[in-house]
């Protein structure tokens, strides 16, 4: 009796301790994304393959910092970034160079989707655009432009996203050109936020928070993406998203393969999947992302809601992530300085 | 085997588990706070101490948990004396008020905080709906959501702490004041006050060590704008992944709280005065 | 009460108790009614009552995985601290070996230490002597937090009872094991019974070491619940916090119905 104890004791414990050889640990992005991910990607992967999957909830900017921690011992096998974060990641040598003919899915991605395999840099799977969100119960007029945001009537009403986000950070640096300003130069951008916040306007740091905006605070209109307005639709409210005539900024959702892990034919099968029509049109679906895989096949409602084909992938603003990156701290800290209230 | 013996079978494990799993760990992470690449080093006491930022966050730290200990007592010392004075039918519904918030998971009372203080929660959309504050108010991610926050935490401690030097006051003590005829206000200030001070000293000492120590609370509600020292450390661990730093901090937070505890560890071994 | 209290001042106090309760309460209160919501938006009062989040919080996988995590280091926790934190108790309270008092003072320093420092220091130890953490730092973890309490309550109770009835047995002829089964062991259990309780709450419900020794696999309830506060708070998570409230409401039943909310608090 007490043997048998002991025997279902230490099978209890090493039942935790053991760590799964059919384990992959990777990244998401919370509340609706994250359901979107598990339905389209990650329960048909798990069922395909028997293996786990592990999800730890990381934004783009804080994922990136936790795997330069943890080069020693990463704990991620599958990384996935949207701010860019994979070309310095791969120069780092954080990233494993993918052989594209070990992804069935990756001659069918358009070339935007797949500028670097070879270095290190994973495929792109979603393709989001920023633009305007707007309440079309409140403003009647739809919106057109960027410079839209500047007029003062709508800043008690607006939202700003903080730019620890990427969605933040892409809006704020699309308002930045808007104001005048550019990459080197961020000031104009900071003013104008400084001038809306004067106005009335709020800042959240998360998806939740800004639809929680738009369904009970009586939020008016945003710079945000196309995938949260359609969340938002899907729960409805009457929600507009336009593409500002200044151009718009393209957001890459990327799954990229981490190095000095031991799951790398699991994990690059995630990829794989992840790039699969199947897992494409399911996301489209899910949240309007656009697909990058050309056999993707998107039918009705669905295809009018995706904000963009193929040939406008080529028109998307994209600002430069090396950049973006290297100054990201300065950023944050002029960007915490403004909005300290 | 002698009554020493079987006393000391019956007490090792629990001595080991506490020697091997409590002391042990602290002794290691006091290690780690001196520790650098070419030996033992104050680096990392010296970052901290030189850093603004991080002078405001230990600041930060100080003055809130003053601020939630004063609140505490302002709010603690009449709930006990009532709790004190009533039947022991109502002081049991009292006290079980006072438990159930201290026995729910930290997480489950933030997460009722978040909604309230939120900008759609209760609290500040009442106050928008009295005109008092503006659209975008919110309680939530300031120092005041922690403060708030908190005190519901640790009002409970502060409570009990003076309740049971309360309950061991003779009660006669006041009668006979007030029958020399002190007005309850100030049989209260010259009886009652003096008598519950060490009551009053233990729960204040411990307020104040749980809230400088405190990160779940006042991560979530301050967010991470408004660090406190407990949350920066939860940081460092799992973000930047510096555990020397982290490990240093620590040290600094427990310096700071045995220097609290020790004059509460020597109240507590005192007799309870009558 | 005491009858020479004026009446205003006997009004104001009752509203003032009501002040605290809703302080204390409160919160709680709104968690249950955030998790009767419709919508899946997080609004207090709910908008529409449906009990949807509960019925997706039981079919999700990393709710349920959690919860049986967090329940199976809950049932260890119990009886690892139950043992080791009564035999404590009994050998103290004896007073038969030497500096007793030091003695508890000892079991119960965890108390009295900000769990967050314990919590680095565990992890830092854990990671440099055996590697990644598991079930069993978990479990080690969590017994020391809750060994002080099973070592207070087990005391307390210990307290009021008669010393003379182990003498007396031994007199008669018991032996020790006899002694200690048969005498101090139901003298004890009801201090030993709620201290078990009290680990267990308080196993389930820890957060601090849990956020700390925590791995991809290795989430507890609680942990899960402040990962998603931090992204993606929604009515489903107040419908898990609503299951952990009503767990606690019951065990703090349990307690009182042993030993007495009373002489637990007085300590």
């Amino acid at each position: 009796m007490t043997r048998s104890l002991l025997l279902s004791f230490s099978a209890i414990l090493a039942a935790g301790t053991a760590a799964n050889a059919q384990t992959i640990t990777i990244n998401s992005f919370g509340g609706a994304y994250e359901e979107a991910h598990r339905k389209c990607i990650i329960e048909p992967f798990e069922q395909a393959t028997g293996a786990s999957v592990q999800i730890v909830t990381a934004y783009s900017a804080d994922g990136f910092a936790q795997l330069r921690a943890q080069r020693e011992a990463p704990q991620f096998d599958v990384i996935h970034f949207s701010g860019g974060q994979e070309i310095i990641a791969a120069q780092e040598g954080l990233l494993v160079p993918i052989d594209p003919a070990s992804l069935s899915n990756a001659g069918d991605l358009v070339a935007a989707a797949r500028p670097n395999l070879e270095g290190g840099e994973g495929p792109a799977y979603s393709i989001v655009a920023m633009g305007l969100l707007y309440n079309s119960d409140v403003i009647e007029t739809t919106p057109t432009n960027w410079s839209d945001l500047t007029n003062p009537e709508w800043h008690e009403n607006l939202v700003l996203t903080d730019i620890s986000n990427t969605y933040g950070m892409q809006g704020f640096l699309m308002l930045n050109q808007v104001a005048g300003g550019d990459l080197s130069n961020i000031q104009p951008g900071l003013d104008l936020v400084g001038q809306m916040l004067d106005g009335g306007a709020i800042v959240v740091s998360t998806s939740p928070e800004i639809m929680q905006e738009f369904a009970q605070n009586d939020a008016w209109i945003a710079p945000y993406s196309s995938d949260y307005a359609f969340v938002l639709q899907d729960a409805g409210l009457p929600i507009g998203f336009v593409q500002g005539a200044e151009g718009t900024p393209g957001v890459y959702i990327t799954a990229n393969l981490v190095a000095g892990r031991d799951n790398e034919e699991l994990s690059l099968q995630l990829i794989d999947r992840s790039i699969s029509p199947e897992a494409q049109v399911c996301f489209a679906e899910e949240m309007s992302y656009a697909p990058t895989n050309v056999r993707a096949e998107l039918t009705g409602e669905v295809a009018e809601n995706t904000p963009f084909g193929e040939e406008a992938l080529s028109g998307l603003i994209r600002f430069d992530p090396q950049t973006v990156e290297a100054e990201r701290s300065n950023w944050v800290d002029a960007w915490n300085r403004t909005i300290a209230r | 085997m002698t009554d020493r013996r079987e006393n000391l079978i019956l007490v090792a494990p629990g001595l080991l588990l506490l020697a091997v799993a409590f002391f042990w760990p602290i002794g290691q992470m006091l290690m780690l706070a001196f520790e650098g690449p070419d030996g033992p080093t104050l680096d990392h006491f010296r970052r901290f101490l030189g850093d603004e930022f991080y002078l405001t966050v230990l600041w930060r730290t100080v003055r809130l948990s003053l601020l939630i200990t004063l609140i505490c007592l302002l709010i603690g010392f009449p709930l006990a004396y009532i709790m004190a004075r009533v039947g022991p039918r109502a002081r049991l519904w009292l006290i079980i008020m006072l438990i159930l918030p201290l026995m729910t998971s930290v997480v489950v009372r933030t997460f009722g905080w978040m909604v309230v203080l939120s900008r759609s929660g209760l609290i500040p959309s009442t106050l928008r709906d009295m005109g008092l504050v503006g659209r975008s108010y919110a309680i939530m991610h300031s120092e005041l959501a922690i403060v708030i926050g908190m005190v519901q935490v640790l009002l409970p401690f502060m409570a009990l702490s003076i309740l049971g030097v309360l309950l061991r006051l003779d009660i006669r003590l006041e009668e006979a004041a007030r029958t020399m005829g002190c007005s309850f206000l100030s049989s209260m200030r010259s009886v009652v006050l003096p008598l519950s001070a060490p009551g009053i000293l233990a729960g204040s000492l411990l307020v104040f060590t749980l809230s400088a120590s405190s990160f779940v609370t006042p991560n979530l509600l301050g967010g991470p704008r408004v660090q406190v020292l407990a949350a920066s450390i939860y940081r460092q661990v799992t973000q930047t992944l510096d555990w020397n730093f982290a490990a240093a901090q620590a040290v600094i937070l427990f310096a700071g709280v045995a220097l609290v505890l020790i004059p509460y560890i020597m109240l507590m071994r005192r007799p309870a005065h009558g | 009460m005491v009858s020479a209290i004026p009446l205003p001042l006997r009004i104001a106090a009752w509203v003032f108790v009501a002040f605290c309760a809703l302080l204390l309460i409160g919160p709680l209160i709104v968690v249950v009614g955030v998790s009767l919501s419709e919508s899946r938006f997080i609004a207090f009062p709910p908008d529409g009552l449906s009990l949807r989040w509960y019925a997706q919080v039981l079919s999700s996988d990393a709710y349920l995985a959690a919860g049986w995590l967090s329940l199976q280091l809950a049932v260890l926790v119990t009886v690892s601290a139950t043992i080791l934190g009564g035999a404590a108790a009994i050998a103290i309270h004896r007073r038969r070996l030497p500096a007793s008092e030091a003695m508890a003072t000892y079991f119960l320093s965890p108390l009295v230490l900000p769990t967050i420092i314990y919590a680095l220091g565990m992890l830092m130890l854990w990671s440099a002597f055996v590697g990644p953490v598991s079930l069993l730092t978990l479990w080690i973890a969590h017994s020391v937090i809750a060994v002080p309490y099973v070592v207070r309550t087990t005391l307390a109770v210990l307290a009021d009872s008669d010393p003379f009835l182990e003498e007396a047995a031994a007199t008669m002829g018991a032996g020790r094991v006899q002694r200690l089964w048969l005498v101090l062991l139901p003298q004890c259990l009801p201090g030993l019974a709620a201290g078990a309780f009290f680990a267990f709450n308080l196993s389930f419900d820890e957060a601090v070491v849990s956020l700390f020794l925590r791995r991809p696999g290795l989430t507890t309830l609680p942990v899960h619940i402040y990962n998603q506060l931090e992204f993606s708070p929604d009515p489903a998570v107040a419908a898990v916090s609503t299951i952990m409230i009503g767990l606690t409401v019951f065990l703090i039943l349990v307690i009182d119905r042993l030993v007495g909310v009373q002489k637990v608090a007085s300590n």
